[in-house]
Formats: C-alpha cells, sequence, structure tokens
C-alpha cells in the first residue's frame, strides 16, 4: 500500500540532485500512498560524528523526551555538536565513538529514533511529498543516493513514526523502503530476537532492515544479503535498501509488487512505476527494465 | 490529426480530448506522456492513436476498435479488456499486459512483464522478447506468440487458449503440457507476425491446457433436498443433514459446494430490537406518504448518483447462478419500484438493462462479461473484492450451468466447473486499486459512480481504503449473505456477521473521521423493512436484498442452486426448467414484496417519531442477547424480546385488508 523511490548518483554530472530528484519521484507517485512520506537521504558526514533523528512529539512530550536524551548521551559520552528541533522531530549531531548498538538502544528508550548514522538521515511526517519539504527542507538535500516512500495506512491516526523509510534499529547508515507484506513476520522476528536484537515497531519494513544490516554486520556484502532474504522472507514484496555506499534491491519470486528502473552512465534510479522515472526526465521516453521476479542487484556509489 | 499534448493537460482533459478526436474520426497524437496512467482509456473508435513516449498504465484500457502505436514503454495492464483494435509497443510492457484481451491485437516489440494475457479470452498477444513469470495465468481463450523465453511456469492454470513458445521453456504452470501444432496454425503465426512486420523465422511450440483440473474428480451425487428449517435452530445434533454432510463426503472426498445463505446460527439484526414501542397511532392509515424516503446514493465524488425512491437495492446475483428470466424479472421489479439493480458477475443483457430503471454493473477478478460498452449503459459501477458468504472466494459456476450461451457472453470454454478467479489480475493492493478506480473514472468520463462489493472479513482496514481509495460507496456484505455457489465450510464458518460488519465499518470510518466521504449498503440476511430500519439505525445509508427478493419471486428454498436443475427455474441454465418461470408474473410479486418493504420503513420510521428515512438511529435500538449487546455497543434489553411491533403489524394487517 505505498509506493517507492531511490536514486544513486555515480558522479556529478547528471544535474540532478537527490533531495529534489525524490520528491519529484514521489510526487508522480503520490497517488499510491496520500498519507504519509519520508526520505532516507545520505550526505557524507564527519569522521567520529553520528546524526540522529527523532520524534519527540509536540512541546511539553518534546522537552521530557529531549532532556531524557540528554542524559543517555551523558551516560554514552555522545557530545553534541549540532541541534535543532523541526517541527515534530529532533535533530542533532554528536560525536560519538562507543558501541552504537548499545548507544541506540539506549536512546530508543528515551525517544523515538527515526535514524542514526554518519551519513543517513531519514526524514518522514503525514502529509505529502512537497508537505514533508516544506517543513523539512529536504530539497536542500545534495548527497550521493537517497530512497523515499509514500503509503496509505489503515492505523487510526497516521503516525509519522510507523511512515517510512525504516531504519535498522541498532546499525548505523542502513535504510530500507518496501512495498508489500513479508508474511513470516514473527517467526523472521523472533529469530533475530533470540540473537539480541530489539525491534522498535511491528513493522514488517524493520525486519528486512535489521535482518539485512544483521548480515552486513557478519562480514556478508549487501549483495549477498539480498539474495538471501529472497529465499528467507515470504510474501510479496518490492523493496529498496540502501548504505553508506550502496543502493541496493530485492524482488520476490511472485512479482507480485511493481518495481522499474533507469541507469545511465551518471546514476541509477528505481521506482514502483516508470511515472516517477520519467519525472526526472520530462519530455523524454527512457530505455527502463522491470527486474525480474527474484531478482536483486546493488550499485555503490564512486568514492 | 489532433495534437494532446500532456504536459499542459490533467489526464482527464487529455482523454476528453483524445475521445472526442477519436468520436470524430481523427487521428491523434499525444505529446510528453512521460509514463502517465490511463492514457486512451474508454476510446470507442477506430481511429490511429499515437503515443509518443512512454505510456503508464492501462494504456489502451477498456477500448474497442481503436489502434494504439506506443512509441516506447507501457507499464501494467497494457490494452486492459480491450476488446477489438490492436496496440504496438515499439519498447517493454509491463506485468499483465494484454489482461482480459477480448479480441484485440497486441504487440510488444521488447519484453513484458509476469502474469501476461491474465483472463485474456480472445484475440493475439505477441511478446517478441521475453516473457515473464506466469505468462498466460489462467487464460481462457485467445493465442499468445512468445518469440523469446518462455519465463517460468507458462500457461499457469489456462483454461483455453493457445500459447505459441518460440524461444526457451523455462519451466510449464500447473495443468498445462506441450502439444503438436498444426501447420495452418504456424501459417496464421507467420502471416500476423507479417502483418506487423516481426522478422522471426524460428520454430514453435505449442502450450495448451492439460484438462486436469476443469472438472472436480467426483460429482456431488444428486440428493433430495432437506428443507432448511428441518436442520438448522434447535435440531438435534446429528440429525439428517449432518448424516447427508458426512455420507456424501464419504464419496466425494472434499469439500461441498451448495447455494443459498448460511445456515448456522448467528447474532444477527432479529438479536435487535426498537428500544420503544411504537406510538399507537403514529403509524396512521398511510405512512408511505408521511415519510421522506427519497435516497441518493454515489454522488460524493461528483458522479451522478443512483436516484432510489427508498434505501433499498437489490443485491449482485450473477446471471449464472440465476437464469435469464429470473434476472429479468428482478430488473422488472427493481425499474417498477423505483430501486437499482446490480449485474452481479457474468455481464450484462439488454433485457436486463431495458427492465431495469438503473442498473449497476460488476467488475470480478475474471472479467467475465465486462467490456466498455456495457461500462457506458451503466448508471454505476462495482468492483467486486469479495462477498459475505465466502470472502476471499471467486464465483463458482458448476458445469451444468455453464453453456455455450452462457460462456459465449463471458468468453469461456463452455462446460468447464468454472471457478472465477478469487482475486483481480491488477489489483493486488490498495496501491493498485486506486489506480484501477481511476481508470474505470477516466474511461467513463466521471459520470459513474464507482462502489466497492466488501464481504466483511478484515473490515476495519478494508473501509478505511475503500475511503481513501476514493469510491464512492461500499456494498458491505456480511457472513449471513447468500450465494449461488460456495464451499459450504466457507459459507458458515468465514467472515463476521453482519452486524458486526456494519459496527466495525463504522467505527473504523469515525476513527479517521471519514464517515461522511462514503457510504454504505449493508446487505446480508436483511430480510424486510424491519431489518432494513434496523440496520439503518446502526448506520447503514442503506440496505439491498439479495434472497429475499428471490424468494418473493417464487424460490422454495431447497439450497441447491449450484446444481443448474432448479425446479422453479429461477437458478438454472437448462432451457427446459426454464420455461417454468414467469418473469413477468414473478417481477410482479417481487414488485409488491418490495412494495411491503417499503411499507414497513415508512411504518416504522413513523412509529418511532420520525419523518425522514434517515431519523432513526442506534438510540432506538436494544439488543436482547449479550453477543449482539457486545458487538453493537447497544444497551443490553433482553426484556424488549417480546416487546414486538404490535401496533405495526395491527396496522400492516388493516392496509392489507
Ligand atoms: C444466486 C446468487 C448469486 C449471486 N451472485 C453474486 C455476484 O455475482 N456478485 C456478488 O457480489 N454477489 C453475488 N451474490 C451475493 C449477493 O450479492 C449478496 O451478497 C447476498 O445475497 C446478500 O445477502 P441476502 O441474499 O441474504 O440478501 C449472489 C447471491 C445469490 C443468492
Amino acid at each position: 500500500m505505498c509506493g517507492i523511490a531511490g536514486i544513486l548518483l555515480k558522479n556529478g554530472d547528471s544535474g540532478i540532485d537527490t533531495g529534489p530528484a525524490l520528491i519529484d519521484m514521489l510526487d508522480g507517485c503520490q497517488h499510491r500512498g496520500p498519507d504519509s512520506t519520508g526520505f532516507a537521504l545520505y550526505e557524507s558526514g564527519e569522521e567520529g560524528q553520528l546524526k540522529l533523528r527523532f520524534h519527540v512529539g509536540s512541546d511539553n512530550e518534546a522537552g521530557g523526551a529531549i532532556a531524557s536524551l540528554k542524559q543517555v548521551f551523558d551516560e554514552h559520552g555522545a557530545r553534541i555538536i549540532e541541534e535543532e528541533r523541526i517541527a515534530g522531530s529532533y535533530r542533532v549531531v554528536v560525536r560519538f565513538r562507543g558501541d552504537l548498538q548499545k548507544f541506540s538502544y539506549a536512546v530508543e528508550h528515551a525517544a523515538k529514533v527515526v535514524s542514526i548514522g554518519e551519513s543517513l538521515e531519514i526524514v518522514k511526517d503525514v502529509g505529502g511529498a512537497h508537505d514533508v519539504d516544506d517543513t523539512y527542507d529536504v530539497h536542500l538535500f545534495r548527497g550521493s543516493h537517497g530512497l523515499g516512500h509514500v503509503r496509505l495506512a489503515t492505523e487510526s491516526d497516521v503516525k509519522p513514526e510507523a511512515s517510512h523509510p525504516f531504519w535498522a534499529t541498532g546499525f548505523a547508515d542502513v535504510a530500507i523502503v518496501h512495498n508489500g507484506q513479508i508474511t513470516n513476520y514473527w517467526k523472521m522476528r523472533r529469530r533475530l530476537e533470540r540473537r539480541g536484537f530489539a525491534f522498535a515497531t511491528d513493522n514488517d519494513s524493520e525486519l528486512i532492515a535489521v535482518y539485512l544490516a544483521d548480515k552486513m554486520n557478519q562480514g556478508i556484502p549487501l549483495k549477498d544479503s539480498l539474495a538471501s532474504s529472497i529465499d528467507d522472507m515470504d510474501g510479496t514484496f518490492s523493496f529498496l535498501v540502501s548504505t553508506r555506499d550502496e543502493i541496493g534491491y530485492a524482488k520476490d519470486r511472485l512479482a507480485a509488487k511493481p518495481m522499474i528502473m533507469f541507469e545511465n552512465d551518471d546514476l541509477i534510479a528505481i521506482a514502483s512505476e516508470e511515472v516517477s522515472l520519467n519525472r526526472l526526465f520530462p519530455g523524454r521516453a527512457l530505455d527502463t527494465r522491470e527486474p525480474p521476479p527474484g531478482s536483486y542487484r546493488t550499485w555503490s556509489r564512486s568514492i | 490529426m489532433v495534437t494532446i499534448d500532456l504536459k499542459d493537460l490533467s489526464t482527464r482533459e487529455a482523454n476528453e480530448g483524445i475521445r472526442e478526436a477519436a468520436a470524430r474520426g481523427d487521428t491523434v497524437e499525444v505529446l510528453n506522456p512521460d509514463a502517465r496512467h490511463h492514457i486512451g482509456v474508454g476510446v470507442i473508435h477506430a481511429v490511429d492513436i499515437h503515443v509518443r513516449g512512454s505510456a503508464g498504465y492501462f494504456c489502451a484500457g477498456l477500448t474497442d476498435t481503436p489502434r494504439f502505436h506506443i512509441e516506447r514503454n507501457a507499464g501494467w495492464g497494457l490494452a486492459d479488456n480491450m476488446y477489438r483494435g490492436s496496440v504496438v509497443v515499439g519498447g517493454n510492457a509491463g506485468a499483465i499486459a494484454g489482461v482480459a484481451i477480448r479480441g484485440a491485437e497486441v504487440v510488444i516489440r521488447g519484453n513484458m512483464g509476469s502474469r501476461a494475457g491474465q483472463v485474456m479470452k480472445k484475440g493475439t498477444l505477441l511478446c517478441c522478447g521475453n516473457a515473464n513469470f506466469m505468462a498466460g495465468y489462467m487464460m481462457y481463450g485467445g493465442r499468445m506468440i512468445i518469440l523469446g523465453e518462455s519465463g517460468e511456469r507458462l500457461g499457469e492454470d489456462m483454461t483455453g487458449g493457445e500459447i505459441f513458445l518460440g524461444g526457451d521453456l523455462v519451466s510449464l504452470g500447473s495443468d498445462a503440457m506441450v502439444t503438436d501444432i498444426a501447420e495452418d496454425e504456424i501459417d496464421d503465426i507467420r502471416a500476423f507476425l507479417d502483418r506487423y512486420e516481426v522478422p522471426f523465422r524460428g520454430s514453435f511450440r505449442k502450450i495448451v491446457n492439460a484438462g486436469k483440473k476443469l472438472r472436480y474428480g467426483t460429482p456431488e451425487r444428486q440428493v433430495r433436498s432437506i428443507p432448511y428449517f428441518n436442520f438448522s435452530g434447535d435440531s438435534d445434533y446429528w440429525n439428517h443433514k449432518v448424516q447427508e454432510d458426512v455420507y456424501i463426503k464419504s464419496q466425494i472426498g472434499r469439500y461441498r459446494v451448495r447455494g443459498y445463505g448460511g445456515a448456522r446460527e448467528l447474532p444477527h439484526l432479529a438479536d435487535l430490537a426498537f428500544a420503544r414501542d411504537i406510538v399507537p397511532g403514529a403509524v396512521g392509515e398511510d405512512p408511505v406518504s408521511r415519510v421522506r424516503m427519497h435516497t441518493l446514493i454515489g454522488g460524493k465524488n461528483g458522479a451522478k448518483p443512483l436516484d432510489l425512491t427508498m434505501p433499498v437495492l437489490i443485491a449482485p446475483m450473477s446471471y449464472g447462478a440465476l437464469s435469464r428470466s429470473a434476472k429479468q424479472a428482478v430488473a422488472i421489479a427493481s425499474g417498477m419500484a423505483g430501486i437499482a439493480e446490480n449485474t452481479g458477475e457474468g455481464g450484462m443483457s439488454d433485457a436486463q438493462r431495458d427492465a431495469a430503471g438503473q442498473l449497476i454493473f460488476q467488475m470480478l477478478g475474471g472479467r467475465l462479461g465486462w467490456n466498455i460498452h456495457d461500462m457506458n449503459r451503466a448508471d454505476g459501477l462495482e468492483i467486486y473484492i469479495s462477498q459475505g458468504a465466502k470472502p476471499g472466494f471467486g464465483g463458482q459456476l458448476m458445469a451444468k450451468k455453464v453453456t455455450k450461451e452462457l460462456a459465449e457472453i463471458r468468453g469461456i470454454p463452455a462446460g468447464i466447473d468454472l471457478r472465477s478467479p478469487s482475486r483481480h489480475p491488477d489489483i493486488l493492493g490498495a496501491d493498485d486499486l486506486v489506480i484501477k478506480v481511476e481508470e474505470l473514472r477516466e474511461a467513463t468520463g466521471y459520470r459513474l459512480p464507482v462502489s466497492v462489493k466488501l464481504g466483511a472479513g478484515r473490515i476495519h482496514d478494508d473501509i478505511k481504503i475503500a475511503v481513501k481509495d476514493g469510491f464512492d460507496f461500499v456494498e458491505l456484505d456480511g457472513m449471513q449473505g447468500s450465494t449461488g455457489a460456495g464451499g459450504a465450510e466457507v459459507m458458515e464458518y468465514v467472515g463476521i456477521p453482519t452486524i458486526s460488519a456494519i459496527c466495525e465499518a463504522e467505527r473504523a470510518l469515525a476513527s479517521i473521521g471519514r464517515r461522511q466521504d462514503i457510504e454504505i449498503v449493508l446487505m446480508g440476511g436483511l430480510r424486510d423493512g424491519v431489518d432494513a430500519v434496523k440496520a439503518m439505525c446502526l448506520g447503514a445509508d442503506a440496505v439491498a436484498l439479495g434472497t429475499a427478493a428471490i424468494i418473493a419471486g417464487g424460490c422454495i428454498a431447497c439450497m441447491q442452486c449450484h446444481v443448474g436443475q432448479c425446479v422453479t427455474g429461477i437458478a438454472t441454465q437448462d432451457p427446459d426448467h426454464e420455461k417454468r418461470y414467469k418473469p413477468e408474473i414473478e417481477a410482479q410479486h417481487i414488485y409488491t414484496f418490495l412494495e411491503s418493504v417499503r411499507w414497513q420503513i415508512a411504518a416504522i420510521t413513523c412509529g418511532l417519531g420520525y419523518d425522514d428515512v434517515r431519523g432513526p438511529c442506534r438510540d432506538d435500538l436494544v439488543a436482547l442477547t449479550p453477543e449482539a449487546a457486545e458487538i453493537t455497543g447497544l444497551p443490553l434489553c433482553p426484556e424488549r424480546r417480546n416487546a414486538g411491533l404490535p401496533e405495526i403489524d395491527a396496522a400492516m394487517e388493516r392496509a392489507l385488508r
């Protein structure tokens, strides 16, 4: 019940910027999900610094949440370099060199984490692509790659934290957008929980993110992690994943969820519908490809 | 040549322009299509339409006779349901290319996505490149030609038609097999390829249905029917019906199929009562003249609403399950009563169209009988997702009822046990559904209300999706709803009761503050005007009656609708049986019954102290059982059980005298 998009710029020659590109692509498929919109954006950060984003809610709650966060920062030796409140969210950059998983589980208890990473920042909220941009200035992002998601919600009040992209709780810089449904969710989740991982939501997309991050943490390349995800996950899915240097996709064997891609020397763009890709190149017929069922692939940026 | 530039136009404006030009016989050129959806849907004139670029979903869908030329790619659902005419795609086509085509020629010069040709019935789908997963899935007829690789599971569950494969066979689908090709078939293919200037000199393999799944193995032995009241309610445990059931299953080794409504006791409208006695004298002599009953349904988003003399519709019932004569009788009666009739599955007949004042045209997953011309002459369009009697299942029509004539209308082979698809080829989630709804609106110029039929299961989520996807109204069906044929266990044990359905729907819509954006027509075991008023007290904007109308028209409730030998001529396709049915006479009976419903609705509305059918509300109801109280949240007042409606009964008696 959603639309997804992703882009990776291979070099600086495309004349396209990630922020505006993702806004356009998502606006092009907003019909697939009018309730909320989100972006996972990558801009290289400083060595040893972490960017954190939280949902802290409105004024009163926000004060409390930020206070408890600062306490956790203190306890874990994270020093604040920059901080900012935007709408119901709180963005902070800290200097941190400890155990990231421990740190992120600890901050999770203080406030709702949206993303943690050296270069990843996730921005998501209710409304359309342009609404979210109006609040968070997504169009200013100039990074190398990013993902986006539009969502139709069935819960009663559309909560920003239930929207995508999802961050792989406990792992820096891994984000996912997903269209579909993982039907062996609880089985997979219990398997991961037994190994000590915690989940911030009951959303199957978070599960995919944690699953992949865990594999990569064991030294398995993203590509191979995607391959095994197709074997391990049941259901219908088309998802995009991003790390600090790569993006990739995987598609289920039933091919029930759409996905289409366009690649040239300068960029790779993937979306639920070609209409999103065409937004990047108005008036041009593109040489696109639909990935076959049960396939996966990755692309890395040149570093 | 007329040029339509999508750079400056909404799709709706563009399509209006395309249709107007086509009607004048002009060639059309579409510039800057930029993969936008629904380009050229609904065109019914034989003109050339050039799409200069790539098209999005459903390009050339719901059309008859145009010739589309798409320069590059096409998205999902290319040429959806296209009758005659042609589409040539210069690049690739997405999933379900050629879905449900019925005579069109579709040529894809590149590759095509998954499930190409799903439920296609007639015409040719040519893919010059590679096909993908499950090409020919559930195809009923026509010809598919694939010059490249087949993809996995070619011809999965195909019923009819032929697939000719020029490239490698990756794997065959269930119930598909390779067979010999005749010389003239090859000649035909060569001629087709030449006509579209496709150079291919390789050889072909032919794939057809293997015939292992078209009929149930052991047919059910015919039994003497045991009437409903002999086995339901407070009957003894191992009653005759249970014994019969065990015996038959010992022969056939599978679930049984039957028609009619649920037989299991469930919380229902009868477990609710009016909170107050009807005020003596309030009903008066002629309540119908004193109560505003006129109801409009379906106008929420600017379409022309159904205009009903009372908040009652006929439930969708298929021509197929019912005979043509029975459908005709219901249609005539609905016209006389000034309410709306519904085609159900299996297409629209002229007789039905003419007789019904207002007619909703229903679209199901098999797209059996679905077409643009009948859409254009309908008064509403309805997407069937599921029904209360068998949520999650498609229609079933046993071979006996799949006659030549019926098969012709539906576009399927005659004499199969037709198990209609339970899913739509192009609706796999709320995200696809919204694009489908738009396609129907685009094709008919946004004139018609678009509704959704939902059998209540997870209604809490489903109704929110319905409102968010822009439906005008929901036909909400509880598990007491009837069917022409369904698996017996499914009918008794799957779904939620009608009163749960409406209460959950109301709560769900209230929770997102969207109740005012959609209308609800409730059905599923409603028997009369009393049930109708109770349903409306719980929130329904109108109700629909299926079984009650059929009984009024002569049904004897033998529950053998599926067999096809209905003695009354209602649920049969056998001309000898149908001869017994007198549509004009039965129409009068159905009409008279509908008037009794009208009278009851009016009388109760008056009696409760209102002068408008929209007056009665939850405060006017109480629950008689703990279950009903729990489900509805109404106060539990078992002492009202025998309160009855004496004043209504007395007035009814006076009126009938
Ligand atoms: C003979 C018969 C055929 C039916 N065919 C359809 C159909 O084609 N499409 C549909 O949505 N529902 C169909 N139904 C279900 C009815 O629309 C409806 O859900 C049910 O009959 C309502 O409950 P009621 O019969 O208790 O009034 C059929 C029901 C019967 C009895």
